[in-house]
């Protein structure tokens, strides 16, 4: 790739994202962070402000990134100390930093743009939130270089399963209602109220995500395809086969959209639209949110997006939720389960929904349950703490919006 | 009895940095094993060569045993002393064991054990407590009559008296216990498969290892997230986590390195390389063949026809000594702590054959986080 004059502009941006000094770059930490880890830092942020190689950067941002990754997975999960967290933050920062300083190649680039990735991943928020400034900018670096140098071009869209999958006929009486823009009274007292569920129909069709820059593969790639997300591999995550691996949008798309994947993957439960910003601007969120008690803050919105084939095994959330459909159909199972509370764990853990062995689990076959098909466009309701199973029947792509 | 280490070495705990300032790396960065030299030459006690080691992330500890017994430190310090060898800081004077961590140093006296905090300049321990050194004087920290010390408050741990502890081991997040009968126990969380019970839940309380039943145990050690045991016969006993082969079985993250290391080599040379994409898919065929957890303890055989005679754990590598005198290590290698003069990580046990080479009889290891310090002894001197 040839170095144009758009990436002699990179540094000069990040630099003017950063501290103006090395006294305006704070470094505070509770006690959790020991001294020699802190003394690191300090070595860190004086090379950055330095004229010394990006070697030493780059040697003491790793150092940084390995010993609080080993932190990170220390204990488990919800017990690691957000500090360690920061700490990873800030070696993410001083890594990209030591790859970006000298005029950096399309891999640096890539490398970087993972760098923010994961650091938006794993790591806190730190300097408000300065790893999201700078892959902005390391995006629109990284577009302008696809834009220049790409002597190939891109190769031609490739061949999607295009199989129509069998779009199951929903009977009348086990189909969950739909209806058209319900005004928010009659939303409130007809199925908020009352804890039913509803399909509503037109109430997204102003989002830009259907309208002005309607979603497709292309435009997801074009978007998001350098970005590195977490990806759900295996056919459902109560499987043994399965685990959580990283992968940047493209990766995802090509091996288990594009191609004939031997397994599934599913991008899901992720909070992509705080990652990448671009994407939240072309949703909004519903209008019957505001039923609630929580700001728009609080409201915890999460991308589901994969082939045909993935699924949501039984479950319930603990908030109400608004599933909203993007792109092509989506079938949904909605369970009401009227039994004990230990029966439902053994189901959500042992029941295949759609062939449930009634023998074993008698009061299975005897429950309501109701369901639907969402199409592009619909947004079904799914009252707090109703058990649900979701199953894709074609490339999907859905955000949730839990709300309270 | 000579000392050389290996392995990281940002804060100078194995060797002083060069005045070479292009090349942060190999300061950081120690590939071949080095001997240590002691720091200080004012201090008397420091002339002596070490009799034991310890290190932790940023330090290593030298005990010195015999006679005025005292702790020497290397590595960083804070920015308020420069020296060890307790002038200030913790009193080591008299010392009978000393165990060292990012925040702690540990010691052992009779009758009593106290732990300092290092990051801080303190005429007193933070804590400490009387015990029955009379009970048995061959415990080793983290051991100690009636129960253990760990690394943060509360200190002091009791342990059932019907175990009869003989030596105790701690990793990030679980501990592993031989008994006097051979036995051995975990207990802690077991996310890793690092307690061995073939499952990944934790231990409140400890739990003894079914699979190794009926074969007493000599010996034990545990990394970040793995544990380590040598049987009496001489062989080696591994679980947990293998992320980075640290169990010296078939890994994933480790072969990916290393083709991608060849790739880079073949392309470097002009050779023909195989597309990245074809490696992957190459790789991802074996996938049924590499383990990334082992929950119950395997066999791992080192080297044909070699006993193992001891064995010590850093956060992602392990390294064994046989009783031929040769040292080998496998796992993360990234800072060179596995010696083999290269950052690779290995997933196989591989001989440092810096030793060999040097006429060397390795007769000790011990690990610090992402280091490794081997004791040696010229090979003439000893009885074959």
């Amino acid at each position: 790739m040839k170095t144009s004059s758009s990436v002699a502009q990179l540094w000069p941006q990040i630099s003017a994202a950063l501290p103006a000094s090395e006294d305006q770059f704070l470094l505070l930490f509770s006690d959790t962070v020991e001294s020699s880890v802190l003394d690191l830092l300090k070595r860190s942020r004086r090379h950055l402000y330095s004229q010394t190689s990006n070697s030493s950067l780059s040697l003491n941002a790793q150092i940084v990134l390995d010993y609080s990754w080993e932190k990170l997975n220390t204990g488990t999960w919800r017990d690691v100390d957000k500090e360690w967290r920061r700490v990873y933050s800030y070696g993410c920062l001083f890594k990209v930093a030591a790859l970006c300083r000298g005029g950096p190649s399309e891999d640096e680039l890539r490398q970087a743009i993972r760098t923010c990735d994961m650091g938006l991943l794993m790591g806190a928020a730190i300097m408000d939130n300065i790893l999201q400034v700078i892959v902005g900018i390391l995006q629109s670096q990284f577009k302008k270089s696809c834009e220049d140098g790409d002597d190939q071009g891109q190769p031609e869209v490739k061949r999607m399963k295009t199989e129509c999958p069998l779009v199951p006929v929903i009977r009348e009486e086990l189909a969950v209602p739909r209806v058209k823009c319900p005004s928010l009274e009659s939303f409130k007292t007809n199925y908020l109220l009352p804890l039913k569920p509803v399909v509503l129909e037109g109430v997204i069709d102003h989002w830009p995500a259907l309208n002005q820059h309607p979603w497709s593969i292309d435009y997801l790639r074009s978007v998001a395809g350098c970005r590195t997300v977490p990806v759900e591999v295996g056919s459902r995550y109560t499987d043994e086969e399965w685990s959580q691996t990283l992968l940047t949008v493209d990766e995802f798309i090509d091996r288990f959209i594009s191609n004939e994947a031997k397994g599934l993957g599913y991008l899901a439960q992720h909070q992509l639209f705080d990652q990448i910003p671009e994407l939240k601007e072309d949703i909004r969120f519903p209008d019957y949110c505001c039923l609630g008690e929580d700001d728009e803050d609080h409201i915890t919105v999460n991308a589901w997006f994969g082939p045909g084939g993935t699924v949501s095994p039984l479950h319930q959330d603990p908030q109400q939720n608004f599933l909203a459909q993007v792109m092509t159909p989506q079938q949904h199972l909605c369970q009401f389960q009227t039994s004990s509370r230990h029966e439902h764990v053994e189901l959500a853990n042992q029941v295949e929904v759609e062939s449930p062995d009634t023998q074993r689990f008698p009061e299975f076959s005897k429950a309501p349950y109701l369901e639907c098909v969402l199409q592009p466009g619909d947004v079904l309701f799914i009252p707090v703490q109703h058990w649900h199973y979701i199953r894709s029947l074609e490339l999907s792509f859905s955000v949730s919006f839990w709300w309270s | 009895m000579r000392w050389f280490g290996f392995g990281f070495n940002a804060f100078e705990q194995i060797c002083v940095h060069g005045k070479v300032t292009e090349d942060a790396g190999s300061d950081v960065k120690v590939t071949c094993p080095t001997e240590l030299k002691s720091h200080v030459e004012t201090s008397s006690c420091c002339l002596k060569k070490p009799g034991e080691i310890r290190a932790s992330w940023s330090r290593r500890a030298s005990l010195h045993l015999d006679g005025d017994s005292c702790v020497c430190l290397a590595g960083f310090v804070t920015a308020t002393s420069v020296e060890s060898c307790g002038v200030s800081g913790p009193k080591t004077c008299g010392c009978t064991d000393a165990v060292i961590s990012e925040y702690h140093l540990t010691l052992t006296f009779p009758g009593r054990v106290e732990v300092w905090d290092i990051q801080k300049k303190e005429s007193t321990p933070k804590w400490s407590m009387e015990i029955n050194t009379q009970s048995d004087h061959t415990l080793k920290l983290p051991l100690v009559p009636g129960g253990y010390i760990t690394n943060k408050p509360p200190f002091y741990h009791s342990l059932s008296p019907c175990l009869k502890a003989k030596s105790l081991a701690l990793g990030a997040e679980h501990a592993l216990l031989l008994c006097v009968t051979g036995d051995v126990y975990t207990w802690g969380l077991g996310s890793h498969g690092q307690l061995g019970h073939g499952g990944l839940t934790s231990e409140e309380e400890p739990r003894a290892v079914e699979a190794l039943c009926g074969m007493p145990m000599s010996s034990v050690a545990t990394g970040g997230w793995h544990s380590v045991c040598i049987s009496a016969g001489g062989d080696l006993y591994v679980w947990g986590w293998n992320e980075s082969g640290q169990l010296g079985l078939p890994s994933q993250g480790v072969r990916k390195a290393l083709q991608q290391n060849q790739h880079t080599q073949q392309g470097n040379l002009g050779q023909e390389v195989k597309s990245s994409e074809e490696e992957l898919q190459e790789v991802e065929k074996l996938k049924e063949f590499f383990i990334s957890i082992q929950a119950f303890p395997a066999l791992l055989d080192v080297t044909p026809s070699c006993e193992i005679k001891a064995v010590s754990c850093g956060s992602r590598h392990t390294a064994a000594v046989t009783t031929t005198g040769d040292l080998y290590t496998w796992g993360w290698g990234e800072y060179g702590q596995l010696g083999h003069q290269t950052l690779m990580s290995s997933d196989e046990p591989q001989r440092v054959e810096f030793f060999k080479e040097q006429q060397l009889r390795v007769v000790e290891v011990v690990c610090g986080t992402w280091n490794t310090f081997a004791a040696a002894i010229k090979e003439e001197l000893s009885c074959s």
